[in-house]
C-alpha cells in the first residue's frame, strides 16, 4: 500500500505527522486499557487530544503568536497535572502572560474602531492567544490557524481511517 | 449631466467617465448639485491624470464599492446631522477656504448666482462633514500631499490628517487580511459585508475544531478497540479490509 502523502520531507503536514504519530504510539505503549471503564476511555482521548494539539503547536514552534500561546497553555497545564504544588510555577507563567497582555494594552472591550467588536471577541476566544491581538493580527493569525486546522483534520481522518475497521 | 458639463466647463471632468461608482456619484450629484461642482472646482487639474491608475485600485475595490453604495448613500444624506468629526482645524478647511473665494468668483457662470455664495458654503460645510465622517470608500479623487511618506490615496471628501489615513491605511490592511480568508474560508460570498464574513470565520473555525476532537475520539475507540482483541486478530481484520478496498 503506497501513500505518497508527504512528499515534501519538510512541509507542515508531515513534520505534524511523524510527531503526531510518533505520540500515538507512545500513549498506546504507555497503557494499555485493561478495563473498559469510561474514565480511561476519556482520560485516553484527552491524551489524544492534547497529543494532537501540542505535535501540531511544536510543528509550528513559535513562530506564531497562537503556537506560542497554545504551548504556554499546555506546559501551564502539564505542570499544574504534575505536581499539584508546584503552584509557584504556574504562578510564574500566569504572570508572565499578565504582563505580557498588560503590556499589549489589552481591555475587556476593545474598541478598534471598525465595529466588529463582539464577532471579533469571539473569534478571539477560539483563536488560542487571541486576547493580546488587535484586529489585524488576529486575522492574520485566524488564517495561519485555519490552514494547520484543516492539515490536522486531514492527516488524522487519515489515520482513524486506517485504524478503524 | 449635460448641464454639469455646460456649467463646469473650465473644470473638466474625466473621472465621471472613469469612475465606476457612478451611480453613487450622479445620486450624490442630484442632492446637491452646486457644492457638487463647487466643490470640484478648487482641486488641482494634474489630479485627475493619475486617476487611471485608480482603476487598477478601483477595480479591486468594486465589490466594495457595491455594498458600500447604499452606505453612501445614507451617509450622504445624512451628512448634516451628527457625524464623528474630526479636529475643527484641518488642512481640508484651509483648502476649503481657497475653494469658497475660487467658487464665489466661478459661480458667476452658474444658476443662480445670488444663493450662489450661500449654497457654497453649506455646500462646502456639508462636504466637509462628509469627508471627516465618511469612511466608506466612495469615488475616488487623488489629492496631491507631497510632504506625505505613505502613499495612501485620499479619497474625495476624507479627511487628510496623520489621525485619519493612519485609520484608513489599517482599514486597508484589515480588508486585504479579509479578502485572504474568504478564499481560504469555503461559503464567503464576495457580496458579503465584514460581519457576516467574520461570522462564516468563526463557524468555520468552530467546525474544524469540533472535527479533531470527533477524530481524537475516533482514535481513541480505534486504538481501544486494537487494544482489547488480540494482535493478531487486528492484524488479519486490517489486511482483510486493504485487500477489500483494493478491488
Amino acid at each position: 500500500m503506497n501513500n505518497p502523502h508527504h512528499l515534501n520531507p519538510t512541509s507542515l503536514k508531515s513534520r505534524f505527522t511523524t510527531r503526531f504519530l510518533r505520540a500515538l504510539t507512545k500513549i498506546r505503549a504507555q497503557k494499555p486499557i485493561s478495563s473498559s471503564s469510561p474514565t480511561e476511555i476519556f482520560r485516553r482521548y484527552r491524551r489524544i487530544k492534547v497529543a494532537a494539539d501540542k505535535s501540531m503547536a511544536y510543528s509550528v514552534r513559535s513562530r506564531r503568536i497562537w503556537s506560542k500561546a497554545m504551548l504556554w497553555k499546555l506546559r501551564s497545564r502539564s505542570y499544574r497535572r504534575q505536581d499539584p504544588c508546584s503552584g509557584r510555577r504556574s504562578g510564574k507563567t500566569n504572570q508572565a502572560i499578565m504582563k505580557k497582555s498588560s503590556n499589549e494594552n489589552t481591555t475587556t472591550r476593545r474598541e478598534d474602531g471598525v465595529g466588529f467588536v463582539e464577532e471579533a471577541d469571539e473569534l478571539r476566544q477560539l483563536v488560542p492567544g487571541g486576547e493580546t491581538m488587535n484586529l489585524c493580527n488576529l486575522l492574520d493569525e485566524t488564517a495561519h490557524y485555519i490552514k494547520c486546522l484543516t492539515t490536522q483534520v486531514q492527516v488524522m481522518k487519515k489515520i482513524a481511517d486506517f485504524y478503524s475497521f | 449631466m449635460a448641464d454639469f458639463s455646460a456649467q463646469s466647463y473650465r473644470q473638466p471632468f474625466p473621472f465621471l467617465d472613469i469612475d465606476p461608482t457612478m451611480e453613487s456619484l450622479t445620486q450624490f450629484a442630484e442632492l446637491n448639485p452646486q457644492s457638487f461642482i463647487l466643490d470640484n472646482s478648487a482641486f488641482n487639474f494634474q489630479t485627475f491624470f493619475p486617476l487611471s491608475i485608480n482603476d487598477s485600485l478601483f477595480s479591486n475595490q468594486a465589490s466594495e464599492g457595491e455594498t458600500m453604495s447604499g452606505f453612501i448613500h445614507n451617509s450622504n444624506q445624512s451628512s448634516v446631522s451628527a457625524q464623528p468629526i474630526f479636529s475643527a482645524k484641518t488642512e481640508m478647511e484651509e483648502i476649503s477656504n481657497k475653494r469658497k473665494a475660487l467658487d464665489i468668483s466661478e459661480s458667476s457662470s452658474g444658476n443662480s448666482s445670488s444663493t450662489s455664495p450661500q449654497v457654497s458654503e453649506t455646500g462646502i460645510k456639508r462636504r466637509n462633514n462628509s469627508g471627516r465622517g465618511k469612511r466608506a470608500k466612495s469615488n475616488e479623487k487623488e489629492m496631491e500631499k507631497p510632504k506625505e511618506v505613505v502613499h495612501v490615496r485620499a479619497r474625495r471628501g476624507q479627511a487628510t490628517d496623520s489621525h485619519s489615513l493612519a485609520e484608513r491605511v489599517r482599514r486597508g490592511k484589515i480588508n486585504e487580511r479579509l479578502r485572504c480568508l474568504q478564499d481560504i474560508v469555503p461559503g464567503c460570498y464576495k457580496t458579503m459585508g465584514m460581519a457576516l464574513m467574520l461570522d462564516e470565520i468563526i463557524n468555520y473555525v468552530q467546525s474544524l475544531q469540533n472535527q479533531v476532537e470527533f477524530l481524537s475520539m475516533k482514535l481513541t475507540a480505534a486504538s481501544t478497540y486494537y487494544d482489547f482483541n488480540s494482535e493478531s486478530d487486528a492484524m488479519e481484520r486490517m489486511q482483510r479490509r486493504q485487500r477489500s478496498l483494493k478491488d
